[in-house]
């Protein structure tokens, strides 16, 4: 894995500039106080190498070229199926994050990265945890099938608790659902790579982030199955430092490479060259 | 029948849950008394939760796969209370690619809290075993007809559960989560769980009424554990009735169809703008 220096070199955003996150005063990786607006620069990434946890609109920022973003299927909206009350009613959840800007636990749509046409999709925790729902299921089968349809390269950012609760049952099926369209991706012989962020678990683990031709995790994110509270409820297993880390998931040969996020666009426009 | 007008959302979640009800392998020494135990995913291991094998079902050579808890103590530790381990994925697709080399048909009963949420199903990659094996149940090209006979739970169950047919008997569930996992998911509490079900519409009623199931299996009256026999003939009668059709469609259509089964699984929802099979 790459080292990152001292004041890493601002990285080149090719979408222009990152929108701010909401951060704490002090990194929690080296206790060092933070400066938001060099932090944003670098995409996020202390100096000390800890990865912040960045939304939707950071990674589309991010990924995609300047002015070749086209979103897709961003009108499609969370229904509350259950009539979900407890602890807080569903929609009043859903209400308030969307009147936060935010657009559901996936974005998806069409863009270039350094000139290269892909499908990218990325997930963001800031809502219900990033959660699979119906619509985000929606939108990641409709992208994959475009891209398989189309021969286009599909690229993945999540960061996701797993399947969402308030949808029952039918977020669970959201995992046959997206795998049945990764499936057509891989058949299609459409180069699929997944960026696995902090965190990535559950449904979204066990579905489709981990299905790649190649996985990406980002240092320091924790990628697994079961949450390590659950683990502890149910096992009452103490679990050793670093467990679920990205270093760990390699180790364990679940993913091909641990990058750095500000490596992460030089790397997708390089694999984008050779398996274009 | 059990008269559930009467049972409260939790007392189905306990009934679903008996240990006194039939397991899979009580519904296999009665499906297929001539069944032949397969084992091991010819990587690392066997899976003892999860049970596998062929046996003669309606006069056709047929693969079975069963989640198995066990009864009794030492039955449970040793089939980890019908939670599956990343082997056990492994060895079902390997003996549904095994299935499909030799054209049998493949019936799958899910009775699982979840796959094991330990340590070592993390150290082997359980996320990924259920992943893979989700996207292989799509590709496998032979009929699979899948009934939840007890718990579904979570991706555990639907690692097993990506079928052309999914049926549940009257007295079963099936979720996103256990309810004490959703609690703790949602409260940060387990013991939350009665409520956690409540509102999760987990019976086989609601799942039929959401598209998720195309049918709900009558239990003898009182449940299945008064009558292993008789709950064993309705299943029977039920599971084949669905594979039936099946066995004469052309495999791209039965793929096609299987596919389509989930891709608009949700498409009874009503969300606006509709999720229907027409994609711009």
């Amino acid at each position: 894995m790459a080292v990152i220096h001292r004041h890493a070199p601002e990285v080149r955003i090719a979408g222009g500039k990152m929108p701010p996150i909401s951060l704490p005063t002090n990194c929690p990786g080296c206790g060092v106080a933070l400066e938001p607006e060099q932090l944003r620069k670098q995409v996020y990434v202390c100096d000390c190498g800890h990865h912040f946890r960045m939304g939707a609109d950071g990674w589309i920022q991010l990924i995609a070229d300047k002015a070749s973003w086209q979103e897709r299927w961003g009108d499609i909206r969370s229904h509350d199926l259950l009539n979900w009350k407890v602890p807080k009613p569903y929609q009043e959840t859903v209400e308030q994050l969307t009147a936060e800007g935010l657009n559901e636990a996936v974005r998806t749509g069409s863009c270039t990265l350094a000139g290269h046409r892909i499908w990218f999709a990325t997930f963001d925790f800031r809502f219900v945890g990033g959660t699979l729902s119906i619509v985000a299921g929606e939108r990641l089968a409709r992208g994959m099938e475009a891209a398989a349809a189309t021969k286009t390269p599909y690229v993945l950012v999540s960061a996701s608790g797993g399947a969402r609760m308030q949808e029952g049952v039918l977020a669970l099926m959201q995992m046959a659902k997206v795998n049945a369209a990764v499936g057509r991706l891989h058949s299609a012989h459409v180069p699929y790579f997944s960026v696995l962020t902090d965190p990535t678990f559950g449904g979204t683990a066990a579905s489709l982030a981990l299905l790649a031709d190649i996985n990406i995790a980002e240092p320091g994110a924790a990628i697994g199955f079961t949450g390590p509270r659950v683990i502890k409820q149910a096992t009452y297993a103490d679990l050793p430092p670093g467990f679920q880390s990205a270093d760990f998931q390699l180790a364990r040969g679940q993913v091909d490479m641990v990058v750095p996020r500000t490596e992460v666009r030089k790397l997708l426009a390089h694999l984008l060259e050779m398996y274009a | 029948m059990t008269d559930d007008a009467t049972l409260t959302v939790w007392q189905l979640v306990e009934l679903a849950r008996n240990s006194m009800r039939p397991y899979s392998i009580d519904y296999l020494q009665r499906l297929v008394p001539d069944f032949v135990e397969l084992h091991g995913d010819r990587l690392s291991g066997d899976d003892p939760a999860l049970v596998a094998g062929v046996g003669t079902w309606h006069g056709r050579t047929t693969m079975l796969f069963g989640h198995q808890k066990g009864r009794s103590l030492k039955e449970r530790v040793s089939r980890n209370w019908g939670m599956m381990h990343p082997e056990g994925y492994r060895k079902a697709i390997r003996l549904a690619h095994h299935a499909a080399k030799f054209g049998f048909p493949i019936v799958s009963l899910i009775d699982t809290p979840g796959a094991y949420p330990g340590a070592a199903a993390e150290e082997r990659g359980i996320a990924a075993a259920i992943a893979d094996a989700i996207m292989e149940w799509f590709r496998i090209p032979v009929p699979i007809v899948a009934a939840v006979i007890g718990e579904g739970g979570s991706g555990g169950a639907l690692g097993m559960g990506v079928a052309d047919r999914v049926i549940m008997l009257e007295n079963s569930i099936y979720s996103v989560a256990s309810p004490e996992a959703a609690a703790s998911i949602v409260w940060r509490d387990n013991s939350r769980k009665v409520e956690a079900a409540e509102q999760l519409q987990l019976t086989s009623r609601d799942l039929l009424a959401m598209g998720v199931v195309e049918e709900i299996v009558a239990e003898p009256r009182g449940g299945a554990h008064v009558d292993f026999d008789a709950a064993a003939a309705a299943l029977d009668e039920a599971l084949y009735r669905n594979l039936q059709p099946l066995l004469s469609e052309p495999v791209d259509q039965l793929l096609q169809h299987r596919y389509e089964r989930f891709r608009y699984i949700d498409s009874l929802v009503g969300a606006e703008p509709h999720f229907g099979p027409k994609i711009d």
